[in-house]
């Protein structure tokens, strides 16, 4: 019996076997070596291969590309791997200020940033990193709401309008504890980074009751459940809206009237980064007007490279989904820091929307 | 005559109930099968655009994807040659010698394979974490390696429950060496355990995604790739690899095995 | 004497050396050591930065005692229990008509079996959930054939992740009730017909007996890895229907609090010992998990 088995793990390894012998020379072929190599760790759905393949293609220099789910995925693969192990890394606003508090990240050599001076001024010199001494702004957006309107009879201009009975099982939410428990404390006009003990709790009342609603916690391609409509509501980062929008005409953004949670992200080198020349010729890259208006085209988030804004011209900035309004940023917040006891206090109710 | 009509009616339930778990069991096969036909080339990969053959030529193209599955056998080949000499000295040596500690041993070999795989794959994360060993290729080793071996020594130890140590002590008397002894004597008898053991070990291996998930690094497997790919969707040219990789499967199942069913005609 | 000793050194003690040394000092080393360091960093706690600190204290352990978290090991619990009855129940007759079949066809059964499990799991699992979506197969032929007008949720829920971990599970049940039921010696559930046992009393009293190990086998090696299986709850139960592997797998990535991933991975080792341990009252044999 067990043989049979046995007899087709040998059969799986030897198709195995001849499908890599094919594989192999093709991976070797393309592969330059003498360049070096670049370890981008950076968070799914963020950077088209397209782009990768021209850096590899102008500079020689392979990219070993590894995504994150969250900040706090991003924050525990640093600690846990060596340093070194990571060169390019995508922290957000809240998470830089924490890796530069722990002294978990590289200063950049501005010097050979040559492709510096394309990022908006609105852009610059941001609290969590005065001066922009360990990072350049990669991506920002808001975690806005979509919205199916052909199946959501609902009008939701609101954080607080997801609670309604009417959308029982039909949301898809970041799975993401900062995103949902933020949500739930601006709709009940708070801050996102409130730390009162009671205060938590009253909001601890309501999320739970946002529960029923949650049919699907999705942080990587929340989109896919929109298009696929398996969900007709939730809330995701803006470009994800815009790309769902683009499949399908009848999903809409909505910026909630509380004031949405915002982000930006940054590109940075970790500490101790074994190719730190090679990463900065990478971060370079990025920041090129053309590249940077490629990567618009595929993630439309908002793009803080000035240059490149203006080379998209209408088709861009006209576009809510992309190109937020100011408003939007004006009344939103960014999330900060907690201390170890409100964090408790937040990973608790975390668990208890999971149960 | 009623009893006949109830056993053919019997048997006819059965079949449809065979039937029934065939397709329960092959559904998802045939989703990817479709699907890496698929014309589709917009994320989340799931309305239906036309047929193409496209995917099995870009899979080509797909470096990465490529390089995940090189890795993968590469991990399995080399893991499952270490478990399976470790793993083979060792049921010898615990069946032939007496130790301190022998049932300390014993105990910790039924560990891995009883315990949910995550536990294995966290404490050997702060192990390596602990003493700074990078994650890499390295890690999947030793790492695959540990939940190999136990396979091999209880495949092999099975085969030793009727192993007569006293034809060792013959070859010897006979002038032959212990290691000449233990290849020409003890091996051959205890192949058809070794050769299960290894499989065994090769086939976990090559489907890990538990353990591999928490001591990788930078490398990656082809599961860890599919469990990338699956977060935006699963592109279809991973749909393809995963046909071609079936197709090769059944392709040597069904040459060896009408290999077998021959032998066995030629004999009777 | 000092001759003796150096032949006992050659002759026992570097060969046994040499055979066991290396398996022993893998367990050791690569087994009990993390294990035990799990259970030492389960007494831990983080600091702001989430860093490990060696302070002695069971604080994970009372946080871990908590409603939430009882709540999430019983729906735990419920999954891996619906899992292993449903994997019994479909694999059973499922096996026995496989094992008991004279025609030649027996060896293409059994291999059809198998060869699905050739396909990488991960992948297999999101075929259901393209299967099982809005848009999906399933849903696309029951409007088709006007069972349904609106397509009906199959995905994201409990039963769902159920569905997956049976899935995924059902060789290792199928496969010692396999053995087990070819095992049987045909004559002697002939000689208990011709006894005139109904079919039900053979079943009872003979079938099932002669086949028990088998099952208990089965149901051990489905039950334990269902508690750890996360990535099937996260595929197709959207989040919403966590095992224990889930907990442990968030706090050592995105919780960032391994000490209390650690306090959960020793409780999960508690539960398993205890299974193996009733496993073993029942008479079950530990080597024919592994083999």
């Amino acid at each position: 019996m067990k043989k049979n088995m046995i007899c087709m793990a040998m059969a799986a390894a030897m198709t195995a076997g001849l499908l890599t012998g094919c594989g192999g020379s093709t991976a070797s072929g393309s592969t330059a070596s003498d360049a070096g190599e670049v370890n981008v760790f950076i968070w799914t759905e963020y950077l088209p291969d397209s782009v990768v393949k021209e850096f590899e293609e102008k500079t020689g220099i392979k990219v070993n590309l590894s995504t994150y789910s969250s900040n706090e995925d991003l924050l525990a693969k640093l600690k846990s791997e060596s340093e070194g192990t990571y060169d390019v890394i995508v922290p957000s606003d809240y998470m830089v200020e924490q890796l530069i508090g722990q002294d978990m990240l590289e200063k950049l050599d501005k010097e050979k940033l040559t492709n510096f001076d394309n990022l908006g001024e609105a852009y610059l010199n941001p609290s969590y990193d005065p001066g922009n001494e360990y990072t350049v702004a990669y991506q920002g957006g808001v975690a806005a709401i979509a919205v199916n309107t052909a199946k959501v009879d609902l009008e939701i201009t609101t954080y607080d309008d997801l609670f309604a009975p009417e959308l029982a099982n039909s949301l898809v939410m970041l799975d993401d504890f900062r995103a949902i428990i933020g949500i739930t404390e601006r709709s009940m006009g708070y801050s996102m980074n409130e730390t009162d003990p009671d205060i938590l709790s009253k909001v601890q009342d309501k999320l739970l009751t946002l529960k029923p609603n949650i049919k699907l916690y999705d942080s990587d391609s929340p989109k896919s459940a929109m298009i696929s409509g398996d969900c007709v509501a939730g809330v995701m980062w803006s470009a994800e809206v815009a790309l769902a929008m683009e499949e399908n005409p009848d999903i809409q953004i909505v910026y909630p009237k509380e004031g949405a949670y915002l982000f930006m992200d940054n590109l940075a080198i970790a500490k101790g980064a074994k190719n730190y020349d090679n990463a900065l010729k990478f971060i370079d890259f990025i920041l090129d007007a053309e590249v940077s208006t490629e990567i618009s085209a595929e993630f439309p988030y908002l793009n803080p490279n000035a240059a490149a804004v203006e080379a998209m011209g209408e088709e861009y900035s006209a576009n809510p989904a992309k190109n937020p309004p100011a408003d939007v940023f004006s009344a939103g917040e960014y999330i900060s820091n907690l201390d170890v006891d409100t964090l408790a206090i937040y990973d608790e109710m975390w668990t208890k929307l999971k149960e | 005559m009623n009893r006949q009509k109830k056993a053919k009616l019997r048997s006819g339930v059965g079949k449809i109930f065979c039937a029934i778990v065939y397709v329960f069991l092959f559904l998802p096969i045939s989703v990817i099968v479709v699907n890496s036909f698929n014309a589709t080339t917009t994320k989340p990969y799931l309305s239906w655009k036309g047929f193409t053959f496209d995917w099995y030529i870009r899979l080509f193209d797909n470096d990465a994807l490529l390089h995940s599955f090189g890795n993968t056998i590469l991990l399995a080949v080399i893991s499952t040659l270490l478990a399976t000499a470790i793993g083979t000295l060792g049921a010898v040596g615990m069946y032939k010698y007496k130790f301190r500690g022998k049932n300390i041993i014993d105990g910790l070999l039924y560990i891995p394979v009883v315990i949910p795989e995550i536990v294995l794959g966290i404490s050997l994360l702060t192990l390596f974490a602990k003493v700074s060993i990078p994650r890499g290729m390295i890690t999947l080793v030793l790492a695959h390696m540990t939940f190999s071996i136990p396979f091999v020594i209880f495949n092999v130890r099975a085969r030793l429950s009727g192993y007569d140590i006293s034809i060792e002590e013959a070859s010897m008397d006979l002038g032959a060496n212990r290691i000449q002894t233990f290849f020409q004597i003890t091996l051959p008898v205890l192949a058809p355990g070794i050769a299960g053991g290894a499989l065994l070990a090769f086939t976990l291996s090559i489907d890990d995604v538990i353990i591999s998930y928490f001591v990788n690094g930078q490398t990656k497997t082809y599961p860890l790739k599919v469990m990338e790919s699956i977060k935006s969707g699963v592109a279809p040219d991973v749909n393809a690899l995963s046909t071609l990789i079936l197709i090769g499967t059944i392709l040597l199942v069904v040459l060896t095995q009408s290999d077998i069913l021959k032998k066995h005609k030629t004999a009777k | 004497m000092k001759k003796k000793s150096n032949y006992n050194w050659r002759t026992n003690t570097l060969p046994a050396l040499v055979m066991v040394g290396p398996v022993s000092v893998i367990m050791i080393l690569l087994v009990a050591v993390p294990l035990i360091y799990v259970a030492v960093m389960s007494f831990c706690s983080i600091d702001e930065y989430y860093n490990v600190v060696f302070r002695f204290n069971i604080q994970n352990y009372i946080r871990l005692a908590n409603v939430n978290y009882l709540k999430i090991y019983a729906q735990s619990f419920i999954i891996a229990l619906l899992t292993t009855v449903f994997c019994l129940l479909i694999a059973y007759p499922f096996s026995y008509l496989i094992a008991r079949t004279k025609s030649s066809k027996k060896k293409l059964l059994y291999m059809l079996v198998i060869i699905p499990f050739w396909t990488n799991s991960l992948i297999r699992i999101y075929g259901w959930r393209t299967f099982l979506g809005t848009n999906g197969w399933l849903n696309t032929l029951l409007q088709f054939l006007h069972i349904t007008k609106e397509p009906v949720d199959f995905l994201f829920k409990q039963g769902t992740t159920v569905l997956g971990m049976v899935y995924c599970l059902i060789p290792f049940m199928i496969l010692p009730l396999y053995t087990a039921i070819e095992k049987l010696d045909s004559s002697l559930l002939e000689a208990s017909s011709d006894l005139g046992a109904k079919r039900a009393a053979t079943f009872f009293e003979v079938i099932l007996p002669l086949t028990s190990g088998g099952i208990f086998s089965g149901c051990i090696m489905v039950f334990i890895p269902c508690l750890g299986y996360f990535f099937v709850s996260d595929i197709l139960g959207g989040g919403n229907s966590d095992v224990i592997g889930n907990l442990i797998e968030r706090q050592f990535q995105s919780g960032n609090n391994w000490p209390l991933g650690a306090a959960l991975s020793i409780i999960l080792i508690l539960i398993t010992l205890i299974l193996v341990k009733i496993y073993q009252a029942f008479g079950g044999d530990m080597e024919s998990l592994g083999v």
